[in-house]
């Protein structure tokens, strides 16, 4: 940077000055003038009053070395530099100069305004911890800490865009995820050119693997619990300053269908609970494209006693079944999106007015079919089982698509649908490890903690994706020393 | 070779057996019960067993002449014989497996119009298959065999389906046991051989695979399931089938699948053509990939830009090909090609291989 560029406290003063929430106040130190400077909405003006101003006029010497020592605050800086002041003064800081001088002292006194932590709302557990994060960085650095209290857990700090100067951490604990791994999040996150980062969802777009796909690459969550869960497993966590949303990664498709209840209970009732929960999903997808295509090509394939009952709901009906099904299914789009816009206690009312009057009436008045009803709600039903909120979101948007192959080319047309899903997902990375593992490429091994969840006995060794330095997680000869009976 | 791939893109050694037993199971398995059938009667089953074996060997031939070439076919051909003899041979070894995607997609097509429906545009569904892939192709051999790896899951339904016939089965079809001349079991064996084709993408595919002398037993491991599967489809269509309306039954296996039925469902073949679309996509995809690979590496073309231009050849002549006769045309023409190809011409080069690189050592 130039001389020219270098911004000089007085031109920065006088900028500072536009805004009518910047203070400057003189205080006499030592008999020389000196002048106390700040913004009022983001320093704490208690501070100021009951500490600062008090142990300033027990400095003697006009000197700030003196002042600083002499201060009872710690990171207090002293410099020259424009922009340092600048970037202080905007974080709540307060500056004090000799009139007149350029150097300056920097006092920390940013008004801390933190909600308390609350239960988790999106991720809820009945069992288990019932902590989330909130906005502030530092208290969900440290929920994280509390649940590793090791020195190998390390953050690395960013900021992030040229307005929002988002503070961004990475967490991973050295020696358990891959270095590559981290390397890759912090180039990603370091080349984002943005101005402004609201959340920690706008860094999660920026830095997914492939930004054309409908389909999160990257875990996002509100469970302190399950970040600390995601690091043991050598994955790597991203922190975002005013976001209560932590991003983890490397993940694959099968881990947003596991919630992180399936670890609180038993082995057996948590794989049997993702076996239901991918089936659902594989329900919702495809239950109304099936509908459609069996009842406008293939009604061969239905034997006669179920195509009676078919024909029966349907006999009234004025309209083919892709009219039906895509108005039954925007009707349930309606429903869930007034809901999500309302306030719970008028939601909840949406919810009864919708599902249960408009669902009567449509089919009363010969709109639509009984049985299509069943399906929507249930598909409906279905996508709401899946864990995270992103990809819930992509399973419903994915029925559409589906409906429309099933209208133009029946079954043949939903399978090539699931040719093109297929292909899409295995070309899928998460920072560049393959996305649908352990399916594709076939990891046995993998398997343990993925469609089915198997006891912690069995989980020695952490999952080969994410490739970490030490794979045992601990002695497994110890855990499974063999014993007679009555030993 | 030109420059070596990338590490990220390589394969581990037994994901070849998804990529052999992806390439044999196809469309043909949907109609070979037949051709054995005509041969040799119900002692086809033995002529399955031997061709399985055969192509063990090509497999081993294959790896042999490649190991010591340490490259691909185009490899070879130039250290054998020279740049232009050589890329000609190669030429037409590609040609004939872009042929093999060509005979996949036609035949299947074939089957969706017979079977599900009448009436749909040979172009449309060509066009539609050509755009898939082209979107799998593009994102590189690793997907590629990905996509094996989901056919052959997916193919392991046809043993769920033998199920439902063998509720109707004749054990008697099958005795008495080897009531064939030799030379009737050799001309079945020639015919078998056939169904076993496709093992021959393994000379482009070769350099993918991460330390390919591994890769050797799950190749043949690969090949031994393909065995196994049309064993047991054979065996069952001929329990199934008397032997006249075998020889007249033109898709064995689709004809079974419609006498299973179940409480939501009575025509199975409903379901498993569409997915049979998922179970042919790799040949295609294989083939296509492989005629692209072996056209930049020969003449340093685009790889992207080659694909193009084969899927619209691929996509012209598919739609062309319009009748019954010139499909089975088609298929018999390229099914000889390969036949001769790996159980004539590639001995030759092993041996001229061999003479060679005695030649360079003394």
């Amino acid at each position: 940077m130039s001389d020219k560029d270098k911004i000089t406290l007085p031109a920065l003063m006088e900028e500072f000055q536009e805004s009518n929430d910047f203070h400057l106040q003189p205080v006499k130190i030592g008999g020389q003038p000196f002048q106390l400077f700040y913004m009022t909405t983001l320093a704490d003006q208690s501070v100021i009053t009951k500490d600062i101003l008090p142990s300033l006029r027990q400095v003697l010497t006009p000197d700030l070395e003196d002042i600083q020592r002499e201060l009872p605050f710690i990171n207090t800086v002293i410099t020259t530099d424009g922009s340092v002041i600048e970037e202080n003064i905007l974080r709540g800081y307060l500056g004090l100069n000799h009139s007149g001088a350029d150097e300056c002292l920097m006092i920390p006194a940013k008004e801390e305004k933190i909600r308390d932590i609350t239960v988790p709302e999106v991720e809820f557990s009945v069992i288990g911890p019932k902590q989330a994060f909130i906005e502030d960085i530092q208290t969900n650095i440290q929920l994280i800490r509390r649940r590793l209290p090791v020195k190998e857990l390390k953050m690395i700090e960013l900021e992030v865009g040229s307005l929002s100067k988002a503070k961004v951490a990475i967490i991973y604990l050295k020696d358990i995820a891959n270095e590559e791994n981290v390397n890759t999040m912090k180039q990603r996150i370091s080349d984002i050119d943005f101005d402004h980062i609201d959340d920690s969802s706008y860094i999660n777009q920026m830095i997914e693997d492939n930004s054309m796909s409908p389909f999160p690459q990257l875990i996002d969550t509100e469970r302190p619990d399950r970040v600390a869960a995601s690091l043991s497993e050598g994955k790597v966590a991203v922190l975002v300053d005013g976001s209560p949303t932590a991003i983890t990664g490397p993940t694959t498709f099968i881990e947003f269908f596991s919630a992180f209840d399936d670890y609180f209970s038993s082995w057996h009732i948590s794989s049997v609970v993702r076996v239901i929960r991918l089936l659902s999903v594989a329900f919702s997808i495809f239950a109304t494209a099936i509908y459609v295509a069996v009842l406008t090509y293939h009604s061969q394939l239905i034997p006669k006693d179920l195509l009676s009952t078919l024909i029966q709901s349907r006999q009234a009906i004025p309209f083919p079944p892709i009219i039906e099904a895509l108005f039954l299914e925007l009707t349930i789009e309606l429903l869930r999106e007034a809901g999500a816009r309302l306030p719970t206690k008028v939601g909840q009312t949406i919810g009864i007015v919708g599902g249960i009057v408009i669902g009567t009436a449509a089919v009363e008045a010969g709109l639509t079919s009984n049985v299509l009803l069943i399906i929507v709600a249930l598909s409906a039903l279905a996508s709401f089982t899946t864990p995270i909120y992103r990809i819930g979101n992509t399973i419903r948007v994915l029925r559409f698509p589906f409906l429309i192959v099933a209208q133009l080319w029946g079954l043949i047309g939903i399978f090539i649908g699931i040719g093109v899903l297929l292909v899409h997902l295995i070309g899928l990375t998460s920072l560049g490890r393959p996305y649908l593992e352990p399916i594709f490429p076939p990891r046995v091994a993998d398997f343990k903690d993925s469609i089915i969840r198997l006891p912690f006995s069995m989980q020695s060794t952490r999952p080969s994706l994410m490739r970490t330095p030490r794979s045992k997680r601990f002695k497994k000869e110890e855990a499974e020393k063999k014993k007679d009976i009555d030993e | 070779m030109t420059n070596p791939i990338p590490e990220r893109n390589l394969i581990s050694p037994f994901l070849v057996l998804f990529l052999i037993n992806a390439m044999q199971v196809g469309v043909g398995v949907l109609g070979f019960p037949r051709y054995v059938a005509i041969d040799v009667d119900y002692d086809g089953w033995i002529a399955v067993i031997l061709g399985g074996f055969l192509t063990s060997v090509a497999i081993w031939l294959i790896f042999i002449i490649l190991r010591r070439g340490n490259g691909d076919i185009i490899e070879v051909h130039k250290k054998v014989y020279g740049k232009w003899l050589g890329g000609f041979l190669s030429f037409l070894i590609l040609l004939y497996l872009l042929s093999l995607s060509l005979v996949v997609l036609r035949t299947y097509i074939e089957v969706v119009q017979i079977w599900v429906f009448a009436q749909l545009e040979t172009w449309a569904l060509s066009l539609v298959f050509c755009a898939l892939a082209y979107y799998t192709i593009v994102k590189g051999f690793r997907v590629v065999t990905g996509i094996c790896f989901i056919s052959v899951i997916l193919s392991f339904l046809t043993y769920v389906s033998l199920f439902g016939p063998l509720e109707f089965m004749e054990m008697r079809n099958l005795l008495p046991i080897v009531d064939h001349t030799p030379i009737e079991f050799l001309k079945a064996t020639k015919t078998m051989v056939l169904s076993y084709l496709g093992v021959k993408m393994l000379l482009i595919y070769y350099p993918f695979i991460k330390q390919p002398e591994k890769a050797l037993k799950w190749a043949v491991g690969g090949n031994v399931l393909t065995m196994i599967m049309y064993l047991s489809v054979s065996l069952v269509a001929f329990i199934y089938f008397s032997p006249d309306q075998l020889q007249r039954t033109i898709w064995p296996l689709l004809s079974m699948w419609q006498i299973i039925e179940m409480p939501f469902l009575e025509r199975f073949e409903f379901i498993a053509i569409p997915v049979w679309s998922i179970v042919v996509l790799p040949n295609i995809c294989l083939g296509l990939w492989s005629t692209s690979r072996g056209f930049r590496l020969l003449f340093s073309f685009n790889q992207h830009q080659t694909l193009i231009v084969l899927l619209i050849i691929v996509f012209c002549l598919s739609s062309m090909l319009q009748t019954r006769a010139s499909i089975d045309l088609l298929n018999t023409v390229v099914s000889e090609t390969g036949f001769y190809l790996t159980y004539v011409y590639l001995p030759i080069l092993w041996l001229i291989q061999t003479i060679r690189l005695k030649g360079r050592s003394t």
